[in-house]
């Protein structure tokens, strides 16, 4: 298929080439989004369990604490294989894509893990006190008096990670995933010229992030104004 | 399933061989990325409006975009107006652009936190240039900027794992070639988990050391 380039980018932009990219794009926001919900759930859980005091808990803490070092010292590239191989070994039969979704969530819940820490851990020693003296249990603690402080601290930089999830995604292409850097290649292949394809998908690639990352900035900004009354 | 180390832990030469690739790369990316960085950080903190604009478009396309996109866009676009890039150094070209981004956000966060009234007072008290620059901004954007940079250092030192994909044997691409050979993948695959695992964890020490001995910025470790 080599033309002179705008022949080229009509036929670039021609129906099924689109509706590829489209799916590409989707398959790579869903991906990141439901990692980025999972991971802040079981995040959540991490970050509860490492803050539990109690002697008993300290193997638990001890496993916590490793988990949430380990997955954030390995490149995801390597989560994803190890993932995609160890399925393999125990016939578990997984699509590609469950494949990279059980690797995101990996990942997800150990950086988020650490950011719900953090947030969990600004709020103030005193307010446990004042909640106990108050006769709220741990979880009515958690849910009406840390949660609605920390929040502030924990939502902005998570924005920052989804937009982080949504760039690692590019690395499922690699098991082939038909995400949006698949839809790319697969259009490459399909002949037209890597410029108009992989800018397209740079493009989109674009377009999906930057508004996230624009509105975990302004929340930044607001949350800061407000804790500096 | 039973799981055979040996095989691969008797192939340790090769793979901390790869290791030392992917540390170099890093290295030198991250040399070069500050330098962007730093130049990017000064024009937008003081430069004219047409080059903050341009700095700043780079900045967002940089940090919005995946870097494996980004250099796929390198490897196989640039040869079209006659530019072919060896997969080393697609790699660390594209490495280099990513991180001159994230080093100059960084760089410009610690540029922001040197206070006016510190400058001022500097200069009553009649320093030079070159005396309020090392007395006065060194040791302030040092101390803000110190725990971002070690933190994006090991960030880059996971992002080059990707350069397995355009075929540079460092760290993931050795461990590729080990178990495409062995067929052992899970555990060649962990191996390599393990030793990017002690790359990072001997990075982020040095780097607390150095921070806290030379740049005395406090650094938590861990």
């Amino acid at each position: 298929m080599s033309g002179p380039a705008a022949t080229q980018i009509t036929h670039l932009f021609s129906y099924y080439d689109v509706r590829l990219l489209l799916l590409g794009f989707v398959a790579t926001f869903a991906l990141a989004l439901v990692g980025c919900f999972a991971g802040f759930v079981s995040g959540f859980l991490v970050a509860i369990l490492r803050m539990t005091r109690s002697r008993a808990m300290a193997p638990v803490r001890a496993v916590m604490f490793a988990y949430s070092m380990l997955f954030r010292r390995v490149p995801f590239l390597v989560t994803l294989m190890l993932v995609f191989f160890a399925s393999q070994a125990i016939n578990a039969n997984l699509s590609t894509f469950s494949v990279a979704l059980i690797s995101i969530c990996l990942i997800a819940a150990a950086y988020l893990g650490e950011i719900v820490r953090s947030g969990l851990e600004s709020v103030h020693i005193n307010q446990w006190d004042a909640a106990r003296a108050l006769n709220f249990s741990y979880l009515e603690t958690l849910r009406y008096v840390i949660l609605p402080q920390a929040w502030h601290v924990i939502l902005p930089p998570s924005f920052g990670f989804f937009v982080m999830f949504i760039k690692d995604t590019a690395l499922a292409s690699q098991i082939g995933v038909m995400e949006l850097t698949s839809a790319g290649k697969v259009l490459s292949n399909k002949g037209f010229a890597a410029a108009p394809v992989y800018g397209t998908v740079l493009m989109l690639y674009f377009l999906m992030s930057y508004p996230l990352s624009r509105f975990g900035k302004r929340l930044e900004k607001k949350s800061a104004a407000t804790r500096n009354r | 399933m039973t799981l055979q180390f040996g095989p691969i832990l008797e192939q340790w030469r090769y793979l901390l061989g790869g290791a030392w690739l992917s540390v170099q790369i890093t290295g030198l990316a991250f040399t070069f990325g500050m330098l962007i960085g730093l130049v990017c950080a000064a024009s937008l903190s003081y430069g004219r409006p047409i080059t903050r604009r341009l700095v700043s478009a780079y900045v967002t396309f940089a940090t919005n975009t995946p870097q494996l996109g980004q250099i796929f866009f390198l490897f196989f676009a640039l040869p079209d107006i006659g530019i072919t890039l060896s997969p080393y150094s697609a790699v660390l070209i594209g490495a280099t652009f990513n991180a001159g981004a994230y080093l100059c956000e960084i760089q410009r966060a610690g540029f922001a936190s040197v206070r006016r009234a510190e400058l001022e007072a500097a200069d009553v008290l009649g320093f030079s240039t070159p005396q309020t620059v090392r007395y006065v901004i060194f040791p302030h954007v040092v101390k803000v900027v110190f725990p971002p940079l070690s933190n994006q250092f090991i960030v880059m030192t996971l992002g080059t794992s990707m350069a397995s994909i355009f075929g540079v044997e460092e760290l993931t691409g050795r461990t590729y070639n080990l178990s495409a050979e062995s067929y052992l993948s899970v555990e060649a695959f962990s191996v390599a988990a393990v030793i990017y695992v002690a790359i990072t964890l001997l990075a982020t020490f040095a780097l607390a050391i150095f921070g806290r001995q030379v740049c005395r910025a406090r650094i938590k470790v861990l």
